[in-house]
Parts: C-alpha cells; structure tokens; sequence
C-alpha cells in the first residue's frame, strides 16, 4: 500500500472506532470551559456573612464538653441563626450542642434545617420541600448520611444539603453542576460513579486518541497540495 | 470543483485538522497521561497520616481566659489536638492563631514545629530533606491559604507536605506523581502560567473547532466506508450464508415441493 493511502486508512479505522466518543468528549469540554466553574460550585447561591463576634459570657466551658460527648476529639464553638453551638466530633460522630444551656439540639429536626437552609440561600426563593435523607443521591454520593436536602424555588432548581448532625451547609447543588457532571460522566467515561478517572475504558480509548490524533496529522501531509503553476521556462 | 456539502464537510475537516490537530493531539495524550497516573497517588491521600488522638485534657483555659489572652473579639474558636497537646484555632476578625488550650502560651508555627508536625502527618519513615517558608503562591501551593512551610521528604516520590504557617494543620501532600500529572493537567487545560482555570477565551476557543473537528469527522466516516473496505468480514459471512441457502433449497422432498405456494 502506498504511503499516503495507508494513512487514510489507518486514521479512517482509528476514528471509526473513536469518533462517538471524540464528539462527546468535545461537547463535554466545550460545556465545561465556557460555564464559568465558579457559577458550577453555586457560589452565589451562598449567602456571604461576615462572621460575628460571638459573646462568650455565661457559656458551657469547653473543659465541660469531654462529659457532654465522651472521647472528644475536635470541637468548635460558632454562631449558628445567631446563636452560639458547640459542633462537637467524639466516639459516637458529629453533634450539636447548645453553647449557653449545654442542651443536644442534634439531630436536627425539619423546621431547624429549614431555618439554616433559608438563611444561607442568597436569592429570594421559598422553599420547595424539605426532607431527609436516608441513602445519599448520586449528587452527593460521598457525604454521610442522613441528610436534610431543601430545595428552592428558583433558576435552575437550587438545593442545599444541611446535615443535621452539625448544621452545616454540606452541599449546594444546581442543575447548572447536575448537567457538569452529565457531562463530567462522558468526559471521564465513568458510567457508574463519574469518579473513577482511571477506569479501564477512559484508558483505552485515550490512547486511541492520540492514534486518530496522529495518523490524522500524518494524513494531513498528504492532503495539501500546492495549485499547479505553469512553469515559465527560464530565459 | 463542485461544493457538494460533503465536499464542505472534508474541507472543515482537512483545515480543523490543520490548525487544531496539534492541541487535540496534546489533548489527548495528556488525557491518556492523566488516566495512567492513579487518582489516589495524584491526590497523596495515603501520604497524609490521621491526626493524633489524644486523652481529654484534664483542664481547659476558660472562654474567659482564651478572650484575655487573644484580647480581640472571637469570631470562631475550634478546640483540636495538635500533635502532642490540646490547642485552641481562634478566629479573630484579623485572622486565626493558635494558642496552647491548657496554658493560653501561643503556638507559633515556626520551622522547627513544622517540621515536627510534617513528620507526625507522613506516613512515610524517611525523614525531611528540607523545611522552607512559602509566603507567595507557588504551583504546589496555589490552592492553599497561605503562609505555608514546605517539608521535603526523602523519600522515592519526593512528597512534601504543606503545613500552615498559622493553624500547623497539615494542608496537603505533593509527590512526583502528582507533578507529573500538573504537567498533563496544564497541557489539557491550557493554562501555562497558573494551571489553575479552564474557563479562557482560548480554550473556549479551540474547544468550539475541535467539536466542528470531531462532528465533521464523524459525518465522513459515512462516506469514507465502501464495500471493499469490510470485504473482510462481509465476504466470509455471505459465503456461509450461500452455503446455507444452498443447503436449504438442493434436498427437499419432493411432497414438500409440491405443498409450496405457486408464485
């Protein structure tokens, strides 16, 4: 076979193979370039406050919280819906505690996860439902459950996970970062998790890019020709 | 020359390819380098031992005293173990500091401490190489709140480990793997300076040519495949089918002729 046909029909198989495959991964790239990854993390979704000063008189003492939760191993005292809580992590997990009557508030029940959600969310909304979460979703496949997820009225249907071990915003997600990682899944083709970049799949068909790749650059030096000019004979 | 839409379609093709095929071809190797390189060594999770867990502190500084002894007001205050004793990480609205939870003394995190507690949070035995001090970004250090010091370990991978100049948490670990895969990273993302953002007009750019590239690719390959080309398979397969036929049709008893359906 001549040279420049043996290119044609090395790219020609190479890409019969890859080009489903090279069309997503484009698109997909193309999705996750031009949509600012600021606005995929929801950013603004998040209400941004100064953090106040907490009034420490009259609080439980932190010497106190190795009886309130046996085998402490971290502890943080904040402000919490303007009140001071003591987020505690001991032998039997996270909890929450009332910094000035020492009460367990954890695990918080819906209206206290509807008041934390409704704080944080940035935009003017009501909240669509609220409930808790037994099994995580896909979206939030590696965080602890249960979980309050409370979704918003709003573009692109906002959603905040709080946990109601901590009170803490976990998660924002939005169908802006659900289509991402749509994408995210054809991109890394990882069809179960969207996680596992190093999937035997993504692996093969990598390298059978960098085949099209190349044999279509070899391709190409064929496939330029210069216009033929009528030579003029020299004097 | 006519410009059929096929002939539109090849003409996109042959001049994407000319003026893009170098960046696909980057992409994709550096795609097939970064889907070599295990995640989990990328990431230097298994460099990073869990904090020590240490017996509860027979006496705590008061809220009263931890006050006096940071004298500003007190935006947040996390009680943790750091290393060998209990500490409080104060947040003040000036930032955070680390003060002794049983004495008030504060921690200061300098090269010595962070050396100490760098080699608490590796897993590895090799001792550090070097410490130094991080105070402007750098591309191991981009994502991370600085001041940071830098413990280099003597170990195969070359990790370092990043520990904040201020709280002495261990931030994150950094091996050759890792520096391999910025190397890809950069190249796919075309960020050259920071390594850090994917969202630029030029790879928004060559993102947009490379699907015409690949689309138009695609729609070729229905006119690139003739006959003569899956010979290969076609060929064998309707011999067989033939043979079968043949079979089918040459033995039929002579009743069964007779019962078939005159045409």
């Amino acid at each position: 076979m001549r040279l420049p046909a043996l290119a044609r029909t090395t790219h020609k198989w190479f890409a019969l193979i890859l080009a489903i495959q090279a069309v997503f991964w484009t698109l997909s790239g193309l999705y996750m370039t031009a949509v600012h990854i600021d606005i995929i993390h929801g950013d603004r979704l998040v209400r941004a406050q100064a953090p106040q000063p907490i009034a420490l008189a009259g609080l439980v003492e932190p010497t106190h919280l190795a009886h309130l939760a046996p085998g402490l191993k971290a502890a943080r005292l904040e402000n919490q819906l303007g009140q001071p809580v003591y987020v505690v992590d001991a032998d039997e997990g996270k909890a929450l505690f009332d910094a000035r009557s020492g009460e367990k508030l954890s695990p918080l029940g819906e209206g206290a996860a509807r008041a934390r959600a409704k704080a944080l969310f940035a935009e003017d909304g009501d909240i669509v439902s609220a409930e808790l979460l037994t099994k995580a979703p896909l979206e939030i496949q590696t965080r602890p459950v249960p979980i309050w997820r409370v979704e918003f009225e709003g573009a692109w249907r906002p959603t905040f996970y709080i946990s109601p071990q901590t009170g803490e915003l976990v998660s924002r997600r939005h169908d802006l970062w659900r289509t991402f990682d749509f994408v995210w899944m054809f991109h890394i083709m990882d069809y179960d998790d969207r996680q596992d970049v190093n999937n035997i799949l993504i692996r093969i068909f990598t390298w059978m890019g960098v085949a099209t790749a190349a044999t279509g650059g070899w391709l190409l030096l064929y496939s330029f020709r210069r216009k033929r000019r009528v030579r003029k004979a020299a004097a | 020359m006519t410009w059929s839409p096929m002939f539109l379609i090849r003409w996109l093709h042959k001049w994407s390819g000319l003026v893009l095929g170098l960046q696909f071809l980057l992409w994709a190797l550096s795609g097939a380098v970064m889907a070599l390189l295990d995640h989990h060594k990328v990431s230097g999770e298994h460099a990073l031992a869990p904090p020590a867990e240490l017996p509860a502190a027979a006496a705590l500084l008061p809220l009263t005293g931890v006050a006096g002894a940071v004298g500003e007001p007190i935006t947040k205050l996390r009680l943790k173990p750091l290393y060998d004793s209990w500490v409080y990480e104060v947040s003040t609205p000036r930032g955070v500091r680390v003060i002794n939870a049983t004495t008030g003394q504060p921690v200061v995190i300098d090269a010595a401490k962070a050396r100490e507690l760098a080699v608490a949070g590796f897993t590895g035995y090799e001792p550090p190489k070097s410490v130094t001090y991080v105070a402007k970004s750098t591309l191991e250090t981009r994502d991370l709140p600085l001041p940071v010091w830098r413990v280099e370990f003597a170990d195969k991978e070359r990790h370092a480990l990043l520990v904040s100049a201020s709280t002495g948490e261990v931030l994150a670990a950094k091996n050759d793997t890792w520096r391999l895969w910025d190397v890809a990273w950069m190249l796919h993302i075309m960020d050259y300076d920071d390594r850090q953002s994917f969202n630029h007009p030029l790879i928004v750019t060559l993102a947009t040519g490379a699907t015409w590239l690949a689309l138009s690719g695609l729609i070729l390959l229905f006119r690139s495949f003739r006959r003569s080309d899956v010979a290969w398979i076609l060929d064998p397969l309707e011999a067989l089918a033939e043979r079968r036929r043949a079979k089918r049709t040459a033995p039929l008893p002579p009743a069964a002729k007779d019962s078939r359906p005159r045409a």
